[in-house]
């Protein structure tokens, strides 16, 4: 059962390629930008989140998966695996905007510049959380200890596949003992470093909603990525165990939870518009006036996409759509955390800049009418170049694990339910 | 067998059970005379019925002023048990529903029994608003409808009115795969039995005659039910949180309502089924069909909701401060160390801090551990429903308004009287139909029978061999 | 009225031998009248060759008639026929709207779904439809042939047919 991934040069060149090709587009981003490097700092925080967020939701998957007795998904745990150690780079991606915060290398934060808060009532309010010091602690520890639970998970696998399942299978119980423990620790620490990460870009906005919504668009990009990978391994060769049946269960997920999604996105909207309170509002109308496109995109691309074209069973088993669907996805929920990112950092640099040029100036009276900007307004070229560089050094760590551990965890007491895996 | 079960799995169908016996077992309970426990558990339920329609009469006749619902506290005991009720009925569809689009084998144990009880507890949940109403005898008003007053249509804007569609939807659809799925087992009753028995189960089975391409249509109907059903369970508790978020009193207007509701109405759902379950396994002594696995299972279910309750509690606590809104932050500061503190504490001992004994493997298979959590779990639902209500209608914007609810004889007596109502009805059912879904346990016996999985199975195995070398020596 | 049939029909104890039969009736091209058994059992949809349920797509249309139902009456109600305004929301608040066209999709769905089950499968309160042993909803797995105008060499190569797939019981009966 044992297959072994072989991670050849002319990936490594492709992918190497890819990242020169995305710092390229990161260099040009910076040298192009304004006094603040806003599109370059957007991009970075964007991207870093965005994979670090797919990382987390691997682990997760793996770790719920396990708590629930799924027994058809061992043949693909080991792209999980892989996935979930992205955060170990990823780490070292956030210590950058951690950094930055201490060194004031981009302005991204409103609540990072003092000034702005000693005279900003609400922001004042907000600074027991809102401050570099749990930024920084916050994140390293919390991430700290996501990677623990990655690599400990990792190593109990890769070691049940070297010396047996154990007696009473207890590699599986250490395994499954570590998910229990991860799941309720990730619930609480992954909403405090979005809220962290993300919301605190619009920093007097606030949804209790806004962890719960962020993470199924992360969840869902992990399964897109998921089905992107397994069907390009196929491709290759790898993974012939891998059937229709294990595609249609991923297609079902990608289905089910963008239709959950969804339920958040309007559940999050409509509470907002109804009870049309201002200090909430405020983040809708910002989008729906000067980001109208991708306002709509979003729900084109996560809902209406996946939702007609996976509603047939036989779409969920067939290469093609699952292709489709699963890019559409990835895509539509990149463009997601671009439309949680991009605005409220924008509104914060614009109404920084206009302070070093001595203007008064305040972030609401831009309001409406904030002209087209290439990288903030849509996505460029640059962004979607970006955007690739990330994904080349997330697939480039994740194809370096694969290589190094048999694809079939061929000791997992669950392996045989997963090789005759049959969608009813 | 085709169906290849990893060793690690334990069995769900214990004592190494054949088609015939599993028939047996399951049906038998509706063919004997009720024993000594479900007479005594009737009547005692019956009282409480009587209770129900004996203060639902006075409430009638005398006017909701025999409440104690006062211009501030518009809404007090009716509104939370109303939520609590439809709360319980969120179990049944999410087992049926959820747990067969996600493969666990052991929802087939307790399923039909949860859907019933989500009919009972929706139909209990139904009653308060239409008594809140006062003039019963004008509830159809709720329905858009051609009439005669201008024409005047009902309010689709309102959250209420959407509760009206949901609830209604879902009540509907339950009975609907509630039934559907109870067809082929009233079938088995009706060919096992004679007389006036088979003709009535003859009239209810509607002519199950169990032919392959029945099956087939069967099977495809449960699934897209159950597709249907899961949205759907999802929606009703989330419209039943808008009746509270869509407004823009602190406390109320929050946007993790919806999924948090949700989580919380699965949670205790759970915890009735349990109540339930541990009973019903015990009279009518089906513990190899409902085992500990099933037992610990559910108690799993548990865990995980009540944390995810927690972290939704937790949330609205940190937000509420870090909104940087007075208001806000006030409301919760007086349901955390206002006058209803008590409630507050009881809510999170019950919810969040109560179920972590579930971390050990020992309670949750422990009998009695998992029957007193399930009653705590029930009370710390019902707590939380008056944490939000009441804490915070009594301590609106006008301190001038400000009050203390405290509910009537009345109030009190129409929330124990829906408990009649829900015991008289689910008890009714254990005698008429199969509380375990006859059909679907047979179809999941060489996935999960104990001759078959587990431990035991090499042992059982081994048995029926030398069975068999017996029977063939005669 | 139905007219009355004549069947022959083997009982099997268990429906992997089941299984074998129909697939072994397949392969000596029996036509099979039709197969009951006590729960749905697993891959004798293939074994039979039955077509795909087309439940799902009925499910469908009847869902996408709920949805124009709530939707276009909710917009007419409140453009056309009474608009009024609430809460400073405009006529046409279709955020408002969508719970409503929710619910009743699924309401349609549902129902419609549910009573074509019952109408394509014969079945109604109070209706008997004939069945061929009582133990069918219990224990046992049956196989019918249509034996109506069947020859001695028929019902003998049906019979040996049965014999050799293991059926425990065979029966000819008129239903």
């Amino acid at each position: 059962m044992e297959e072994k991934f072989v991670f050849d040069s002319k990936k490594r060149w492709v992918l190497g390629s890819g990242m020169i090709l995305g710092l390229l587009c990161m260099l040009i981003t910076f040298f192009k930008d304004d006094e603040l490097h806003t599109r370059f700092w957007t991009n970075y925080l964007h991207n870093t989140v965005f994979f670090v967020g797919i990382a987390l939701m691997s682990l997760f998957i793996l770790a719920a998966f396990t708590t629930a007795f799924a027994g058809w998904s061992t043949l693909i745990k080991r792209v999980w695996e892989a996935y979930a150690l992205f955060l170990v780079p990823g780490l070292v991606l956030l210590l950058v905007l951690i950094i930055g915060v201490w060194g004031h290398w981009h302005h991204l934060y409103h609540w990072a510049d003092a000034e702005a808060v000693k005279t900003d009532k609400v922001m004042f309010g907000k600074s027991g959380f809102l401050n570099k010091y749990w930024y920084t602690f916050g994140t390293i520890i919390v991430v700290g200890a996501w990677i623990y639970f990655a690599q400990r998970i990792r190593k109990y696998s890769v070691e049940e596949d070297a010396n047996g399942p154990g007696e009473d299978f207890s590699y599986h119980r250490k395994i499954r003992t570590l998910s229990v423990i991860f799941l309720p620790i990730a619930g609480f620490s992954s909403a405090a470093m979005v809220w962290q990460w993300v919301m605190s870009l619009d920093a007097h906005w606030y949804s209790t909603l806004f962890a719960w919504y962020s993470g199924s668009s992360w969840f869902l990009a992990a399964i897109a990525l998921t089905i992107l990978l397994i069907i390009y391994l196929k491709a290759q060769g790898y993974m012939p165990k891998v059937t229709a049946n294990h595609l249609h269960d991923l297609g079902k997920y990608l289905f089910g939870i963008s239709v959950f999604w969804t339920y958040l996105w309007f559940s999050q909207y409509m509470l907002i518009w109804y009870a049309n309170v201002g200090e909430e509002t405020i983040y809708f109308r910002e989008r729906l006036d000067n980001y109208k496109p991708l306002f709509f995109l979003n729900l084109l691309f996560n809902f209406v996409a996946p939702f007609f074209v996976l509603m047939r069973n036989d779409t969920k088993r067939k290469v093609g759509t699952m292709v489709f669907a699963s890019i559409v996805v990835f895509v539509g929920h990149w463009l997601d955390f671009f439309l949680m990112v991009k605005p409220g950092a924008r509104l914060t640099a614009l109404e920084a800049m206009a302070h070093h040029a001595g203007e008064v100036h305040d972030a609401a009276s831009h309001g409406s009418g904030l002209p087209f900007a290439m990288g903030f307004s849509f996505p460029g070229l640059l962004e979607l170049g970006t955007m690739f560089g990330f994904l080349c050094l997330f697939l480039y760590m994740a194809f370096t694990q694969l290589a190094k551990a048999s694809l079939v965890p061929k000791n997992d007491p669950y392996l045989e339910e997963s090789l005759h895996h049959h969608v009813v | 067998m085709s169906v290849v079960v990893s060793p690690i799995r334990e069995p769900l169908i214990e004592g190494g059970k054949t088609y015939h016996q599993i028939t047996e077992d399951i049906c038998s309970p509706t063919e004997k005379a009720p024993n000594f426990a479900w007479v005594l558990a009737f009547t005692l339920s019956s009282i409480f019925l009587g209770l129900f329609l004996f203060t639902v009469a006075w409430t009638i006749w005398f006017g909701i002023g025999t409440w104690n619902l006062n211009r501030t506290i518009g809404w007090g005991w009716d509104i939370t048990n109303f939520v609590w009720w439809i709360g319980i009925g969120h179990a049944g569809t999410l087992i049926s529903a959820i747990l067969l689009l996600f493969r666990q084998r052991w929802r087939t144990g307790v399923n039909r029994a949860a859907e019933a009880m989500t009919i009972f507890a929706v139909m209990c949940a139904g009653q308060f608003p239409l008594i809140h109403m006062g003039r019963l005898w004008l509830a159809f008003f709720i329905f858009p409808y051609p009439n005669t007053r201008g024409p005047l249509w009902v309010n689709f804007n309102s959250p209420l009115l959407w509760d009206v569609f949901a609830i209604s939807t879902y009540f509907t659809v339950s009975v609907l795969f509630w039934y559907t799925g109870l067809v082929p087992d009233l079938a088995t009753l009706r060919d096992r039995s004679k007389g006036i028995r088979r003709k009535l189960y003859n009239i209810f089975s509607f002519g199950w005659t169990g032919a392959a391409k029945h099956w087939q249509r069967f099977e495809s109907l449960s699934l897209v039910l159950a597709g249907l059903s899961t949205p759907l369970v999802l929606s009703v508790h989330t419209i039943v949180s808008f009746d509270f978020a869509t407004s823009v009193i602190p406390g109320w207007h929050t946007t993790i309502f919806p999924p948090y509701f949700v989580a919380g109405a699965i949670f205790s759902g759970f915890a009735m089924v349990q109540t339930l379950m541990l009973i019903t396994r015990k009279v009518l002594k089906l513990e190899e069909y409902i085992t500990l696995q099933h037992i610990d299972s559910m108690n799993k279910v548990i865990l995980v909701t009540g944390t995810i309750v927690g972290v939704a509690y937790l949330t609205e606590l940190f937000i509420a401060w870090y909104s940087g809104y007075l208001y806000e932050q006030y409301a919760f500061y007086n349901r955390v160390l206002g006058p209803y503190w008590w409630s507050y504490v009881g809510m999170m001992a019950c919810n969040v801090l109560s179920p972590q004994v579930f971390w050990s493997r020992k309670i949750r298979r422990s009998i009695t551990w998992t029957f007193a959590m399930s009653i705590f779990v029930n009370i710390g639902m019902w707590f939380e429903r008056f944490v939000i209500i009441a804490t915070t209608l009594a301590r609106d914007y006008l301190p001038s308004s400000w009050s203390y609810y405290v509910p009537t004889w009345v109030e009190i007596g129409i929330f124990l009287g829906t408990l009649g109502l829900f015991f008289t009805l689910f008890l009714i059912f254990t005698r008429v139909a199969p509380v375990v879904a006859v059909a679907e346990v047979k179809s999941i016996l060489k996935a999960a029978g104990d001759q078959y999985t587990g431990p035991n199975a090499a042992k059982h195995h081994h048995h029926h061999t030398a069975v068999a070398a017996q029977t063939g020596a005669h | 009225m139905k007219q009355e049939k004549e069947v022959l029909y083997g009982l099997y104890d268990d429906e992997e031998i089941l299984l074998g039969a129909v697939k072994a009736a397949k392969a000596e091209h029996l036509e099979i009248m039709d197969v009951f058994t006590p729960f749905p059992v697993h891959g004798l949809d293939e074994a039979l060759e039955l077509e795909e349920s087309r439940l799902h797509i009925a499910g469908f249309i009847y869902g996408a008639i709920g949805t124009l139902t709530a939707f276009l009456f909710m917009t007419w109600v409140f453009t056309r026929d009474w608009p009024i305004i609430f809460g400073g929301k405009p006529y046409w608040s279709v955020p408002a709207f969508i719970p409503i066209t929710f619910e009743l999709t699924v309401l349609f769905s549902a129902i419609g779904m549910t009573v074509s089950f019952f109408t394509v499968c014969g079945m109604a309160p109070g209706r008997t439809n004939p069945t061929l042993d009582d133990r069918i909803t219990d224990d046992k797995f049956c196989i019918a042939f249509d034996a109506a105008g069947a020859g001695e060499d028929m019902l003998n190569r049906l019979r040996s047919f049965f014999s050799q797939t293991g059926a425990s019981e065979v029966h000819l009966k008129t239903i």
